[in-house]
């Protein structure tokens, strides 16, 4: 299975190759950063802009290498009691009842407070034991026997503190916990960890040096149109290069929120449902709303249209 | 190895100067890195190293700078052997210095041509020349045709040594350093040779004289290179380094327009630290949940009986702060500055409101959040600028208008001298204020002599405040702002 991955992850090229495979068109710089990861055995910080397929890398390398994928996804307020692990409460109170009532078991016969206490000692604690801890994504990610790819999705989301319980996990594949001591990751195990970001607010440098950053962009027009043609494969090639154009010179206008891969993908599946040949300008202006998420950016295309239009024809005739 | 990651350091280096912040863990990754991925595959090292050492879009872009800069030997050296490949048209001797090769492959070019077509190498085309080809008798001239790259490099580092490169400051003394190094490695021997063999005027000479003069300015180019290399490496960041320095000692009213954008730089660098120290605080903030935990541990003395409850810790509040701006004239030096400086406070921390006045109070939060920072300071200046100054009015105004804003967690400070043109002061409201608000902060651009002095208010003002501080420079200013998040929070 590692011999398989080893293979999986050869170079860099190799990497392209399987991603395609999997149906995600990758550039070169993704692919190198896999590739740095797996053999570094460092995490992966991605930042970009929404859409481009952070989250889909994640997923696509899980299934690539046959590993289960462990997913924790980020808001505010996220704790070490939803990320990490947590007491089963119910279960240590009722412990405690269970061992209120055979105290006098424990005890029988003890003589004096203090030979009482040593045999309440050599009982045994179990109280804080691996028995009543819960383990959540993070702790999960380090148990996995097989390893797995633990996807930290959208960490700019959470609050800062969280940063700091990620550290230890980021760079040492291992978490402390007070009660019980130090789980480390099984060696030649360790998850394969990603991160990811929308930049809605800075990261710290405490975190981000200890990832491997990559930084996915919008993809150029080639790229693209690799990538609907592997989602959308009864796209015709004519209307791909056409939509494509369309949506790379939407890029290039000032707009609150420019439509990202996963919208030209949604708009490709759109158009081939309405057995659309070719764009003509009434046809966007019907659909626009898939790819715009804003009325105030569906205005200002529209006013724009036709010339958008026929420029996306004549550029992929 | 030990090599390259000598040569990775020398990149790092070369990156922090660039802004890029590379920690040594970093480094260390980096080196790993090539350990791993080797130096072969120019675009994968880029792609790689990119990676591993720049941690945002902007240190990217300057990454991909130094990196083209930095490794330019690397690209030169395949260019240089497909060169001398296909030396059909005899390449000089020290071709490989040079990748494009053009001014002495030309003028070579002559001599090569008689017996083009057939040469297998440089030798061989130099063989082939009708006349026995002279020997350079200088020193410099035998290591420059002696098609010894690798001496000629180590000979320019030595030199580069011998005449102190590193400590190299400004960039106007290239020329300087450049010139230094020829003579160092011998320049005038090498002059006088070709000098001579020019006055001597045979075949053999000339061909030996321009080849001299083809090699020496290839060096001189190279020498040129080295020194820039020296100068990147060295003197831009101690450069940098002491301009800051000097800037932030520097009085606020005698900073020059052109220095503006370094003292924005740092004027925006502060405001981050601010906000960095800032946010800190903002982390024990969390929500009123019940602390499951603590509750239990707490609870277990009691038999498990959960009545201490214990809740996350409670929320503290941010500072509200509030700012007003003199801007008439006898301070505008300072005052567009301290806009500045309010500016990019906004910028990073939220709940500033900013207000300007000469005679009557405006509120400019607005615009500060509408326009970048040029626009926000002229237009604050033409709507509110240089009148003349009447502190009564402004404290009258902002009773009216912005009093019932003010509560126990405001902080507001005032930027002016308290030079009231002998009105009435109107302490009695700055007085409200301060009993109303947490801090009331009074930032005087003039040393405390001058406080009392012709109708300067400020004996007056001073008592009505919580704190009254001279700040005529950046540093003050740091001082006061990092005070006043202490305090507050």
């Amino acid at each position: 299975m590692a011999i398989q991955n080893e293979d999986r992850l050869k170079d860099v090229d190799v990497i392209q190759d399987n991603f395609e495979s999997q149906n995600y068109i990758c550039s070169l710089e993704i692919a190198t950063a896999v590739f740095l990861a797996y053999h570094l055995e460092k995490p992966v910080l991605i930042e970009g802009p929404p859409g481009v397929g952070k989250t889909e890398l994640a997923k696509t390398t899980a299934e690539l290498l046959d590993l289960p994928c462990i997913r924790l996804q980020c808001y505010e307020g996220l704790d070490e009691s939803k990320a990490i692990y947590e007491w089963k409460y119910g279960k240590q109170l009722l412990y405690t009842q269970v061992l209120k009532e055979t105290l006098g078991e424990i005890l029988d016969g003890a003589k004096g407070l203090a030979e009482s206490v040593d045999k309440l000692h050599d009982f045994g604690d179990i109280f804080f034991s691996e028995e009543f801890l819960e383990p959540r994504p993070l702790l999960k990610a380090l148990k996995e026997e097989e390893s797995c790819v633990l996807l930290i999705d959208e960490v700019d989301k959470s609050d800062h503190e969280f940063e700091s319980l990620l550290l230890e996990m980021l760079s040492d594949y291992q978490l402390s916990i007070p009660e019980i001591g130090t789980v480390k990751a099984i060696p030649g195990k360790k998850p394969l960890v990603f991160l990811t970001s929308n930049n809605t607010r800075e990261i710290s440098d405490a975190l981000k040096r200890r990832c491997l950053h990559l930084y996915i962009p919008f993809p150029d027009a080639n790229l693209e149109r690799r990538i609907v043609e592997a989602r959308v494969p009864d796209i015709p090639p004519r209307l791909n290069h056409q939509l494509v154009s369309f949506i790379q010179e939407l890029r290039e206008m000032d707009l609150k929120k420019v439509p990202a891969i996963s919208e030209t993908i949604d708009w490709a599946r759109t158009l081939i449902l309405l057995h659309t040949e070719s764009l003509d300008a009434d046809l966007v202006r019907q659909t626009l709303n898939v790819i715009l998420k804003f009325q105030e950016d569906v205005e200002s295309v529209q006013a724009e249209l036709q010339g958008l239009t026929n420029r996306a024809l004549k550029t992929s005739q | 190895m030990t090599q390259l990651h000598d040569t990775m350091v020398d990149f790092v280096k070369v990156l922090r100067t660039a802004d890029v912040k590379v920690s040594p863990a970093e480094t260390l990754d980096a080196m790993e890195t090539i350990d791993l991925i080797g130096f072969e595959d120019r675009q994968f090292l880029k792609n790689s190293l990119s990676m591993v050492l720049s941690k945002n879009p902007e240190e990217k872009e300057t990454f991909e700078h130094c990196f083209e800069r930095f490794f330019t030997f690397e690209k030169f050296q395949p260019a240089s052997s497909a060169q001398s490949e296909k030396s059909q048209q005899d390449q000089p001797d020290d071709g490989e210095f040079n990748p494009e090769g053009d001014p002495s492959g030309q003028s070579n070019g002559q001599g090569g041509g008689q017996g083009g077509g057939q040469g297998g190498g440089a030798e061989s085309a130099e063989q082939e020349l009708d006349f026995e080809p002279r020997d350079p008798t200088s020193e410099l001239g035998q290591l420059l045709l002696s098609d010894n790259h690798i001496e000629v490099l180590i000979r320019i580092a030595e030199a580069g040594r011998a005449v102190g490169v590193n400590q190299i400051v400004v960039f106007t003394q290239k020329g300087l350093y450049t010139r230094k190094i020829m003579e160092e490695m011998g320049l005038k021997g090498l002059q006088d040779e070709v000098a001579d063999l020019q006055e001597d005027g045979g075949r053999p000479e000339m061909h030996l004289a321009r080849r001299l003069k083809n090699s020496r300015d290839l060096l001189r180019e190279q020498v040129r290179d080295h020194v820039e290399k020296q100068f990147f490496l060295h003197a831009d960041e101690s450069g940098k380094q002491l301009r800051e320095e000097l800037l932030k000692k520097v009085k606020l009213s005698n900073l020059e327009k052109r220095n503006f954008k370094d003292v924005q730089e740092i004027v925006y660098k502060m405001a981050k630290k601010l906000i960095a120290i800032h946010s800190k605080r903002r982390k024990t903030f969390k929500r009123g949940q019940l602390d499951v935990r603590k509750t239990l541990r707490r609870n277990m003395k009691y038999d498990g009986m959960l009545f201490d409850v214990k809740w996350k810790s409670q929320k503290v509040d941010r500072p509200k702060v509030m700012c007003i701006c003199d801007v008439s004239g006898s301070v505008s030096n300072y005052s567009r500055f301290l806009l500045m400086f309010l500016y990019s406070l906004a910028e990073v921390m939220p709940k500033v409101r900013a207000f300007a006045f000469s005679s009557d109070l405006g509120e400019v939060t607005k615009l500060f959040e509408k326009n970048n920072l040029e626009d926000a300071m002229a237009k604050t200046m033409r709507d509110y600028g240089n009148g003349s100054t009447d502190y009564g009015q402004m404290l009258q105004d902002f009773k009216s208008n912005v009093l019932k804003d003010v509560n126990g967690k405001t902080t507001i400070i005032i930027l002016g001298d308290a030079r009231n043109n002998y009105g009435d002061p109107h302490q009695e409201i700055l007085r409200d204020i301060y009993d109303k608000a947490q801090r009331v902060i009074w930032l005087n651009p003039e040393p405390k002599s001058a406080w009392s002095v012709g109708d300067a208010e400020m004996k007056k003002y001073a008592p009505c405040c919580h704190q009254a501080e001279v700040c005529n420079s950046l540093m003050h200013l740091e001082r006061v702002v990092a005070n006043l998040l202490r305090v507050t929070t």
